[in-house]
């Protein structure tokens, strides 16, 4: 079988690549053979696409399920398809590729902190690179700017009249000062006059704290608004609420851009959630071994719509996850119920929330997988319709951005795992279930998101409302979405 | 003293007599004034102008305390306490008490012209000679200036103090626009102003540039002057293209830098000969259908480059395909048909006139073997928009091109729409893929529908619809073909028209009935006989018959979420066209079809 597929591949002109290919899907046996590497150099881009789609998600399968040597065969096969500078499913299965193989090689400790020592890792400082690519994503989709806007509206609207404000901004990698220049410069052309206030950043790089506080100091004073800045220097899952110092007689706001999320790895720490689920042995994040193994057994055929249809992995659960399809209540978060009722305890008059719109932390590697392919496809495809292929820029963005929470998310277990991305309607069943009320957007606010779009001059990006919430998206697809609650009293 | 009617001018107020003779009853009724009368000082000669502010001097200066000017209900029926504004109403409410009531009898007598003043101390109306000449005027003035703004827009949160302003306001609320250099559009001036400086706030963010990467904070602040170079670089690339301003799309195109951009010069330098000069009747009615010279070239070149890989087996053949029509090619017809056999090539390596079995092989195969039958093939699929809108573009002049094109210059399809298409791909196998639905699930329907009026025009609408409810129910399919070669055989009356209009329908019709059986021999067959009947046609008819699958795949949607608004744009032309009277409708597609096409 897998000898007539490289030669019909190789051989006869008149027939098209694909053939092979579909025979391939058929036959998950050719995987295992040396690629034929003459038609697949042939194929075009579409088609490259299709065939990419189809072997990264084979070749996740094969990962969960630890069939290795299967996987093997279709990391080598996407290798002589995938290119960081190619057109964009090339770019995606690359970063992808990137993930599965770190997951694979995590199955050996030793070879993994070999060839990634830890010390490079431990660094809780972001690399400058990865400043910048938060910069280039900030300039190159509206993504960030309209969480931004939107937030600093609904902060706007709901201190009206207040005297003092105290704004505590949750942090996180795409937290930036210029949110709150912004909101400096909005506060200032208030018509009852600029309040007193106080911004208290939580983030774990000093130098970041530093650059803000200088630079919001000096706006503030050019404003001539009376400001505090109080820097937090930790990580959000370790922020006690006593440590954002928030007084009595303040009116409080609290951000949160792209950011709550990081809090759900903490309940996935074996020392704080403990094993409670049934999982016979502790898993910790480097025992991936074993799961692997213990998924192996389960057999496994290959037709792409087989490997759509079929959930290899089903029922096992390893870590303390949200499952699609559980309710709330079975998946138990005590630290994230705790820190969304101490926030809930500092009552604040507003609390926004800007979150990826995508469910990244589904128990299962292969729904995070899919999951994970379908909203970073579509965030390529932003990036493909701004940046031309060989913008430094681009490959920034999509390397230390997009391409190191795709590995957090395919590679990463545990508390490692910071990544998790969830959907909205699941935050809103969090904050409910803390005791926040929604509070809908205004109309100025979607309005302001609307015409920033408009201004933005790119087609394909919208903006939707509902339910008082806001969703950003790429052509029809939610990529973000941005919801502002407050403090309310249980009945 | 003056007459009422002289001194109105003065005031510029209309009201005056009303105001002035209530405020005359109440004075007169002893409603409580705290502070009375101010010294009744003969105004101040600066009489520059009559503006409100500047009363006549011989005017009764009257100051009223807030609480008085704040007062809305100071009449007040003793029986029920119920209050009115005015003195009159009272005394009609009064007459239903049948409490003693008087309506006051106009006034023969000589009124005293009053003004009012301010009574906030500091302000410039508290001076008798700033006062206002009408007591309405005086209360609107006290409740904007010195009162609270109870009363608040529910659409932009502005607020007011005064009832009327806020109802006059949101007449105008929204309606009225700022821009921003942004291009953000504004409706109130102070929501501008603030987003300027939220905008400014970003502008500076990007001036700091760092020069180097010594520092995190420099990277932090700095360097955001990469979207200003990224739209340069942009705009070049787009002005390279096409001098549209369908940017986005275009910028795939660009995007596609290495085939993309290596493509354009080839292209020039192949084609001048048939597109440049203007060509005689046949070609020149298609120019005049698709706008100018360079509109088309430029619509062209996003064809080619569009098809980034193998456009080039499609050029060189262009003569032969020429050679082979039996009516006067012209290099119109010959480009439309490369159009669509470029769409076509798309699947195949590569395509020489003997190829085409080959390549419709190749559909077979895949069809075939990758999912049960619904002769679907990825790339095939990819271009089918492109005969439709070159058609369109010929029979619609410039009105269309820019959709059109627009369309067209999809380069390829975008990693979402490969997704998309590889679940669809999955769930037709499986039926049900648990791993791609909720994506594809996320792609609305309708394209479908449009691209068949468009293709087969408004003159037969029904057709289009017959067409649709067959292929959604795969049977019947005679009764289909008849009817979509009727609907195009009277729709396009050229016989070239009719040849390639003909092969499309008869081929899409039997690769679908093909994909409905799952075995595709009998399509494969029909197709070539189709194809050798009107041998260059056949390139056309090949366009048609993969849009028909894919559209009775309803794989259409791809294309749409690829181009998103433009598509919808499009859409809406196609339902233009069908919506137009069906016999101007033939008439006018059948003679730009007959350029296009012969």
């Amino acid at each position: 079988m897998g000898g007539m597929v490289q030669d019909e591949g190789s051989s006869s002109v008149t027939s098209s690549p694909l053939q092979s290919f579909s025979l391939m899907s058929l036959s998950p046996a050719a995987q295992l053979m040396s690629p034929p590497v003459t038609w697949l150099r042939e194929l075009k881009s579409d088609e490259r696409g299709l065939y990419l789609i189809h072997l990264l998600l084979n070749c996740a399968n094969h990962v969960a399920a630890g069939k290795l040597e299967h996987a093997n065969a279709c990391l080598e096969h996407i290798s002589l398809l995938a290119a960081p500078d190619g057109d964009t499913m090339q770019r995606i299965a690359s970063h992808f590729t990137d993930a599965l193989a770190r997951r694979v090689l995590r199955s050996w400790p030793g070879l993994y902190r070999a060839l990634h020592p830890p010390s490079a890792a431990a660094a809780s400082r972001l690399p400058p690179e990865a400043l910048l690519a938060r910069r280039h994503f900030f300039d190159l989709c509206p993504f960030v700017r309209l969480a931004f806007l939107v937030s600093n509206q609904a902060i706007l609207e709901a201190m009206e009249g207040e005297r003092v404000v105290h704004v505590v901004d949750l942090g996180g990698a795409a937290s930036d000062a210029a949110q709150w220049a912004a909101l400096l410069q909005a506060l200032r052309a208030r018509p009852e006059g600029p309040p007193h206030l106080r911004l208290t950043v939580v983030h774990d790089q000093k130098e970041f704290l530093d650059v803000a506080a200088m630079r919001l100091s000096e706006e503030a004073e050019r404003l001539d608004i009376p400001f505090q800045f109080h820097p937090v220097l930790a990580r959000l899952e370790n922020v006690d609420v006593e440590m954002l110092r928030v007084k009595t007689g303040e009116a409080l706001a609290i951000s949160s851009v792209l950011q709550l999320h990081t809090i759900l790895a903490a309940d996935d720490d074996p020392a704080v959630a403990g094993h409670q689920r049934k999982t016979p042995s502790p898993f910790t994040k480097n025992s991936n071994n074993v799961q692997l193994h213990r998924i192996a057994q389960m057999s496994h055929r290959g037709t792409l719509g087989e490997l759509l249809e079929k959930d290899p992995v089903n029922g096992y659960s390893p870590s303390p996850d949200s499952a699609t399809s559980s309710p709330l209540a079975s998946a138990p978060s005590p630290k994230t119920e705790s820190f969304l009722a101490s926030l809930w305890g500092l009552s604040p008059k507003i609390m926004t929330v800007a979150e990826q719109e995508s469910n990244h932390n589904g128990p299962m590697l292969t729904e995070r997988f899919t999951e994970a392919l379908n909203f970073y496809a579509a965030l390529f495809d932003c990036l493909e319709s701004t940046a031309p292929r060989m913008s430094v820029e681009r490959a920034r963005v999509e390397k230390m951005l997009f391409g190191e929470e795709i590995k957090n998310i395919i590679t990463c277990e545990g508390a490692e795992r910071r990544e998790r991305h969830e959907k909205l309607e699941k935050w809103v069943q969090r904050l409910e279930l803390a005791g926040f009320g929604r509070v809908p957007l205004s109309y100025f606010a979607t309005l302001q998101a609307r015409r920033l779009l408009q201004g933005y001059g790119c087609e394909g990006y919208k903006v939707r409302e509902e339910k008082g919430c806001l969703f950003i998206c790429w052509q029809d697809r939610p990529l973000f979405s941005v919801s502002a609650w407050r403090f309310k009293r249980f009945e | 003293m003056a007459s009422t009617s002289s001194t109105v001018p003065f005031y510029g107020s209309i009201r005056e007599e009303d105001e002035h003779n209530q405020m005359k009853q109440q004075q007169s009724a002893s409603t409580p004034t705290s502070s009375t009368a101010a010294p009744q000082t003969t105004a101040p000669v600066k009489k520059k102008r009559n503006l409100p502010g500047n009363p006549n001097p011989d005017a009764e200066v009257i100051a009223l305390s807030p609480k008085t000017l704040m007062a809305t209900n100071r009449f007040i029926c003793e029986v029920c306490n119920k209050g009115f504004q005015r003195e009159q109403n009272l005394q009609l409410h009064r007459r239903g008490h049948n409490l003693p009531w008087k309506l006051r009898q106009k006034t023969t007598k000589e009124v005293q012209r009053r003004v009012y003043v301010c009574p906030e101390s500091t302000c410039v109306h508290h001076d008798p000679s700033r006062a206002l000449g009408d007591l309405t005027g005086i209360k609107k003035h006290f409740c904007r200036k010195h009162g609270e703004k109870k009363w608040k827009c529910d659409k932009c949160s502005k607020r007011y103090a005064v009832q009327s302003d806020l109802k006059a306001h949101s007449k105008t609320c929204g309606t009225r626009e700022y821009r921003c250099d942004c291009g953000t559009l504004f409706s109130r001036r102070d929501s501008f102003i603030t987003h300027r400086a939220f905008c400014d706030a970003l502008a500076q963010e990007s001036a700091r540039i760092p020069t180097g990467l010594s520092t995190i904070g420099s990277h932090l602040f700095g360097n955001s002057s990469m979207a200003l170079g990224l739209s340069q670089e942009n705009s070049q690339i787009t002005s390279l293209q096409d001098q549209s301003h369908q940017s986005s799309n275009i910028l795939r195109l660009g995007g596609g830098s290495g085939s993309g951009s290596h493509f354009d010069p080839l292209i020039s330098s192949s084609n001048p000969s048939p597109f440049r000069p203007p060509q005689p009747p046949p070609s020149s009615a298609f120019f005049l259908g698709g706008g100018s010279n360079q509109d088309f070239d430029e619509e062209t070149r996003s064809h080619h480059s569009l098809l980034q890989n193998k456009p080039f087996h499609g050029l060189m053949q262009l003569p032969d395909l020429q050679s082979r029509t039996t009516a006067s090619s012209s290099a119109a017809a010959a480009n439309l048909f490369n159009l669509n056999f470029f769409s076509n090539s798309s699947s195949t390596s590569s395509i020489n006139t003997s190829n085409i079995t080959s390549n419709q092989n190749n559909h077979l195969m895949i069809s075939d073997q990758f999912s049960s039958g619904n002769g679907s093939t990825e790339s095939t699929t990819l271009f089918s928009g492109n005969f439709m809108s070159d058609h369109m573009a010929a029979g619609m002049p410039s009105l269309f091109n820019t959709s059109m094109r627009n369309e067209s210059s999809l380069p390829q399809m975008s990693a979402t729409a490969l997704l998309q298409k590889a679940a669809q791909m999955g769930s037709t196998t499986s039926g049900g893929s648990s791993l791609l639905q909720g994506f594809s699930s996320a792609s609305p329907s309708g394209a479908k529908n449009t691209s068949f009026q468009a293709i087969f025009g408004g003159g037969s609408n029904g057709s289009g619809d017959v067409l649709r409810f067959q292929m959604e129910n795969e049977t019947r399919l005679q009764h289909l073909m008849n009817s979509l070669a009727n609907g195009n055989a009277g729709l396009f009356g050229g016989s070239g028209g009719v040849a390639a209009f003909g092969g499309n329908c008869t081929t899409g019709g039997h690769e679908q009935e093909a994909g409905g059986f799952g075995g595709f021999n009998s399509g494969l067959c029909n197709m070539d006989e189709a194809r050798f009947q009107h041998n260059i046609s056949s390139a056309g008819s090949l366009g048609g018959s993969d849009r028909l699958t894919r559209d009775f795949l309803g794989v259409g949607n791809m294309v749409r979420s690829m181009g998103g608004g433009v598509s919808q744009r499009e859409q809406h032309h196609g339902i233009d066209m069908s919506s137009m009277d069906p016999e101007m409708k033939s008439g006018s597609s059948s003679q730009s079809f007959d350029g296009g096409t012969l």
